[in-house]
């Protein structure tokens, strides 16, 4: 290794870091032919510190630094390297060796190449960047996928108006992408103040992409096995909490920041800030209304994939605690909020809390009692719905029971949900294994060597299995 | 609360909701169902929000649901039938079709049973059939079950309701619907008599609707009343037709005859008919049957009667469907389906343009019959043309066409042939005849106009004039009496009859009863102006190998056709009773008069008739300056006083001979008193002459300025004479022939 290292020192920058990545690909070409899981060691993980993202091993030497043109020019060189690199494993431990945080100095300079990388593969459409980017979000603490996702909302979002449209064809290249991605923005704005409610363009963009496919959001989940331990920290399996929360405080959030406005408001002119704030509420609240029911409807479509899978029950997705902070965000929002002023937000609120409860909890995606959300809701204003979810339904005599799975025949999407055909064209699922993993993965043109699949009727999630 | 409360506090807030936040709406929605799964109007509203936005695949899930877990709810039933409803009818509007997409999206099994429910839930024959041929159509399984008794009920239902025509909405269902469906099943095991039953009830119905006549009931009974509403120029092709209890887009039955002709190959292949490879023309069909009727001797039991059954059926189609051809191209506007306006009717008739000629006359007087035979006719058989027997006499026989009014012509003197071939055929055998008249009377094809039109032409064709006459007379009762006038057009269908009797009784020589239709038919044309061109001459004379006098031809049924024909029918009549060895001075002059029309072609007769004459030495014919104009011929009379014209004494005048003598021996009875009555232009016009008369002087000085006179007619309109002539002197005329 410390040969290597000694002839990379002779080189300038650019073709040093050019050697690591070729080194990279060697040594793990040949890793991977002896194991099926190759390490990462200590001393590659130095290599690339060194080289690539320019953190020097020893005071000693002076950190080489590329200009901007050389970085451009690497970061060319990784995009097409990426590209073309056509074995999925090595690609996928290149991009961890490079990008995976190791907590230390070097981070932030990996997580400005990451997110350079990124938003360049998101720009020129690079599926094999955007796939490992998909993974590495799944692994790493949802801190720096938070970081991720910053850069390319305000790369996407914010800067250039208009290039929300390059980020938002995303959606049918790498789904996978996509579905990771939401749950890091929802995970990054939690509406908790000003500057952490969703610009418009990403809120239209998200609720969108989920209108269009609701399934999107169920992706990371079923191609995840469930016997998997998740590493510490990182993001949720599904951005389903986030986006209930967006749903949920969106209405008492958005009236609380317009509030001072609205104070000036009556005084002469409107400022102008407060002009384009109003008018973008309005437009966003049909946005969250379209987003609830999105969210509502996935959860009816979890509930017959998890009967499917005699799952029912075993496996909340939504944590009761996550569920209970998000009350406690709620009921501060109400209380900072006058009441008076904010009746219909309000109760717009708490329906849309009771029935994202209840349905979770009809789908199996909640796993507590009517009496924990009795305890848990009752800090909170009256609401009829609440109230009713609360106390559960008046019970029926029970001759026509409710189940679940009954409607497994019809090969239409449920719910008003349009099918989309290059996806509907392949209804296919794994032969699962005694515990089901969900192993699912994107079908897209860039794996073509997937291995045989057992056609089984009835399958409501058609994403292609990968193993 | 209780949960009926509840339920109703979640709808109402989604009720609320629908108009200004849909999604809400349904969020909401989602919300109750999961509170109360067994609560109909939770999920009625669900599936009324999709509905009204016309949300196919989403509405469609509702609606099984509600299918399976409330199938008992009213409302489902009334979403059931709103969408049967639509899936029969044709309307193209976009809520039609939204439910059309709606019954697509559920599964094959529930589309099924939602079918056979809504068929059990149907009361009406009509509504029940067409409900369940949805069924039969989508899932070609049910047929087995359902199928034949599908097809039983309509035909019950047919004669139930007793209706006349074939052409009904049950029929047509069941040929054009179910019994695809049907005799396609490879499941279906069928009888072959049952089979030969549906056969027969699908050529009956193709054969009716496609004969059907123009007015909009589609009763064969009707179309002559059709044919005269006729208005000049009215689009009759665009007519539009709708089959009772059906929609307009339904009553459309595209290539009738093309769809016979598949039913019948498909029942030929599972009746396993002899030889049989599959669909073919109606012309090839005809000659396959024809070779096995070869083979029928030779065949006994179960292979016989198969034979013949399969003989009559192939056979009988062939013959309406060639008869329809020819039919259609002789009288088009009988069928509604056919017609193009200003077609024009054809009528077939002995051929008459050998009327000039003096071949027939030599024949007729037996003395001369070598003299002036001609090297072509050697060789044929003398044969009169009163023959009733017939047998042999009607093989070929040509019909004359003039081929630039009919560009048809090949095509509809072919169909003419093959349907006479196939009736042939169909009356070869005895068993044949009798299977054939049963299928016949079954369908009634007495009733059928258009049949006996063809079967007039067919008699007519082989000879048996007899049998012809009583024909028309059959097809003269088809025609109501007030249906006798001249159309604007001058069409003279409703004269095709009359004109073919009177052809008939020419042929057997019975020329005074052909006369008297002659001259009937003559009084309802209207003269027309002289053409410049003869009609006679575009046709091709292919004749020299026939012999004169059995040819026919097909005239366009038209004044100005049919009034030339109507003279030298008279002509024709009059010729061999002038020139018997008998003096006839009427007939004689009734022949000249005639003579004028078409001149010169009659020149030779006439000069025949100058010869006569100067034998006789004399010539009495008081209508002469009536009626003839001919320049030519008034110089040769005017000659013929003359002393190198040999003196000829020739009393022309009117009134001039009576006073001599008994005018001519077919007026014999009558007495001159009557005869003056009768003739009255004859007195007016000639008033002036009695002061000079009786003198011999005066009379030469009579008969000196009627000449002059006469010259200055010539001008005149000579059909308009001929008319006249006709019109004034009828019953002389009839009464002049024996």
């Amino acid at each position: 290794m410390s040969d290597i290292r000694h002839s990379l020192l002779r080189r300038d920058a650019l073709s040093a870091a050019k050697e690591v990545l070729y080194h990279l690909d060697i040594y793990f070409s040949s890793q991977l032919q002896n194991t099926a899981v190759p390490i990462v060691d200590k001393g590659t993980i130095e290599l690339v510190e060194e080289f690539i993202f320019h953190v020097p091993k020893d005071r000693s030497v002076q950190p080489k630094r590329m200009n901007c043109v050389q970085e451009l020019q690497l970061l060319e060189i990784m995009c097409s390297y990426f590209q073309e690199q056509s074995k999925d494993a090595v690609r996928q431990i290149i991009f961890s060796a490079l990008f995976s945080p190791q907590g230390n100095k070097a981070d932030d300079n990996r997580m400005a190449m990451l997110g350079k990388l990124v938003s360049m593969a998101v720009a020129v459409c690079r599926v094999p960047i955007l796939e490992c980017a998909a993974s590495w979000l799944q692994r790493s603490h949802a801190v720096y996928c938070v970081r991720l996702a910053k850069v390319l909302v305000d790369d996407y979002c914010s800067l250039v108006p208009g290039s929300v449209q390059t980020l938002q064809q995303i959606f049918s290249a790498s789904p996978r992408f996509c579905c990771q991605f939401i749950t890091a923005v929802t995970a990054l704005y939690d509406l908790s103040s000003e500057d952490l409610i969703p610009p418009f363009d990403l809120l239209e963009m998200v609720v969108t992409w989920i209108f269009d496919d609701p399934r999107l959001t169920l992706i990371t989940f079923l191609n995840t096995p469930i016997s998997a331990n998740l590493p510490l920290g990182c993001l949720d399996l599904t951005p389903l909490l986030g986006l209930v929360r967006w749903c949920v405080k969106s209405p008492l959030a958005y009236k609380k920041n317009l509030k001072p406005s609205l104070s000036n408001g009556h005084t002469g002119k409107l400022p102008r800030e407060a002009v384009e704030c109003e008018g973008a509420d309005r437009d966003s609240q049909p946005l969250y209304s379209k987003l609830h029911l999105s969210v509502l409807q996935v959860l009816m479509m979890l509930q017959v994939h998890l009967t499917e899978k005699n799952l029912f029950g075993r496996l909340g997705l939504l944590l009761f605690e996550h569920v209970a902070q998000l009350v406690e965000e709620l009921g501060r929002l109400v209380d900072e909020l006058n009441p008076l002023n904010a009746t219909k937000e309000i109760e717009l609120s708490l329906d849309r809390l009771a029935q994202a409860l209840q349905v979770a909890m009809a789908a199996g995606a909640l796993l507590c009692g009517r009496d924990d959300l009795r305890s848990l809701c009752s800090r909170l204003p009256h609401n009829n719905l609440l109230q009713l979810v609360m106390s559960g339904p008046v019970q029926q005599p029970p001759h026509s029971p409710y189940q679940p799975g009954f409607y497994p025949h019809i090969h239409t999407p449920p719910l008003g949900y349009p099918p989309r055909p290059a996806a509907v064209a392949h209804p296919t699922i794994s032969a699962h294994a005694p515990l089901p993993t969900h192993t699912a993965h994107p079908a897209h043109n860039t794996h073509p060597s997937h291995p045989s699949q057992t056609f089984l009727p009835g399958m409501t999630f058609p994403y292609r299995p990968i193993r | 609360m209780s949960a009926q409360g509840d339920c109703e506090f979640l709808v109402k807030r989604a009720r609320e909701l629908v108009t200004e936040d849909p999604w809400a709406a349904k969020a909401w929605l989602i919300t109750a169902r999961t509170l109360y799964p067994a609560d109909f109007n939770i999920q009625y509203e669900m599936y009324t929000i999709e509905r009204n936005a016309e949300r196919t695949a989403s509405a469609g899930r509702l609606l099984y649901d509600m299918f399976v877990n409330f199938p008992e709810q009213p409302a489902v039933w009334r979403e059931i039938t709103v969408i049967t409803a639509a899936l029969r009818s044709d309307c193209q509007d976009k809520h039609a079709q939204f439910l059309r997409g709606l019954f697509e999206t559920l599964p094959g099994r529930v589309q099924c049973e939602m079918l056979l429910k809504a068929t059990e839930q149907c009361f009406n024959t009509l509504e029940k059939a067409e409900m369940l041929l949805l069924l039969l159509r989508r899932f070609p399984e049910s047929v087995v079950q359902h199928g034949v008794s599908l097809g039983e009920t309509l035909l019950e239902a047919e004669s139930i309701e007793d209706l006349e025509s074939p052409v009904n909405c049950f029929r047509k269902l069941f040929v054009c619907d179910v019994l695809p469906l049907i005799i396609n099943n490879h499941d279906m095991r069928l009888p072959a008599s049952l089979l030969y039953k549906y056969m027969h009830k699908a050529a009956e119905f193709y054969i009716s609707y496609v004969t059907r006549g123009p007015s909009a009931d589609g009763q064969l009974q009707g179309s002559q009343e059709g044919v005269s509403l006729k208005s000049p120029g009215a689009p009759r092709g665009s007519q539009r037709y709708i089959i009772e209890g059906l929609t307009e887009k339904s009553s459309v039955v595209l290539e009738p005859w093309e769809r016979l002709l598949d039913i019948l190959a498909i029942v030929g292949a599972r009746c396993e008919w002899q030889g049989d490879k599959g669909s073919r023309s109606y012309v090839e069909i005809l000659q396959r049957m024809k070779e096995l009727c070869r083979y029928l001797p030779s065949l006994e039991g179960e292979t016989l009667s198969c034979c013949r059954s399969q003989v009559v059926t192939c056979t009988t189609l062939v013959l309406f469907h060639s008869a329809y051809l020819y039919v259609s191209a002789v009288q088009p506007t009988l069928f509604q389906a056919h017609s193009s306006p200003g077609a024009v009717p054809w009528i077939l008739l002995e051929d008459l343009s050998s009327v000039f000629s003096e071949a027939d006359l030599e024949r007729s007087s037996s003395k001369h019959v070598h003299k002036k035979r001609k090297l072509g006719e050697g060789r044929e058989k003398t044969m009169s043309s009163d023959d009733e027997d017939g047998s042999g006499k009607g093989r070929g026989r040509h019909i004359l066409v003039s081929k630039t009014d009919m560009p048809g012509w090949a095509d509809m003197l072919d169909s003419f042939r093959t349907a006479r071939e196939s009736w042939d055929l169909l009356h070869s055998h005895e068993a044949l005849e009798t299977e054939f008249n049963r299928i016949c009377s079954s369908w009634k094809t007495d009733s059928w106009l258009w049949l006996r039109i063809f079967l007039t032409d067919m008699i007519i064709y082989q000879g048996q004039y007899r049998k012809a006459l009583s024909s028309l007379h059959q097809l003269a009762s088809f025609q109501p009496p007030q249906q006798v006038q001249v159309s604007s057009q001058g069409s003279l269908e409703h004269h095709r009859a009359l004109i073919q009797l009177a052809s008939c009784h020419y042929a057997l020589g019975e020329y005074r009863l052909a006369c008297e239709k002659v001259l009937e038919v003559v009084s309802g044309l209207v003269p027309q102006a002289q053409g410049p061109g003869r009609a006679t001459e575009d046709v091709t004379r292919t004749r020299t190998k026939f012999r004169k006098g059995t040819d026919l031809r097909l005239l366009s049924c038209t004044s100005k056709a049919i009034m030339p024909f109507c003279l030298q029918l008279m002509l024709a009549c009059f010729k061999l009773r002038a020139f018997t060895e008998n003096r006839d001075d009427l007939a004689l002059g009734h022949v000249i008069v005639l003579l004028q029309h078409d001149w010169p072609q009659g020149e030779a007769l006439f000069l025949k008739a100058v010869d006569k004459i100067c034998q006789q030495g004399s010539f009495q014919y008081e209508n002469f300056f009536n009626y003839v104009t001919n320049i030519d011929m008034l110089e040769e009379f005017a000659y013929l006083r003359t002393t190198e014209g040999g003196k000829v004494q020739l009393e022309l005048l009117p009134n001039q001979g009576m006073l001599i003598k008994n005018p001519s021996p077919a007026l014999g009875l009558v007495s001159q008193e009557f005869n003056t009555l009768l003739l009255p232009g004859v007195q007016t016009a000639d008033r002036h002459h009695t002061v000079t008369r009786g003198i011999t002087k005066g009379v030469k000085e009579d008969f000196r300025l009627a000449m002059e006179r006469q010259v200055s007619r010539c001008g005149e309109n000579l059909l308009t004479v001929l008319h006249r002539f006709c019109i004034n002197e009828k019953i002389i005329l009839v009464q002049s022939l024996p």
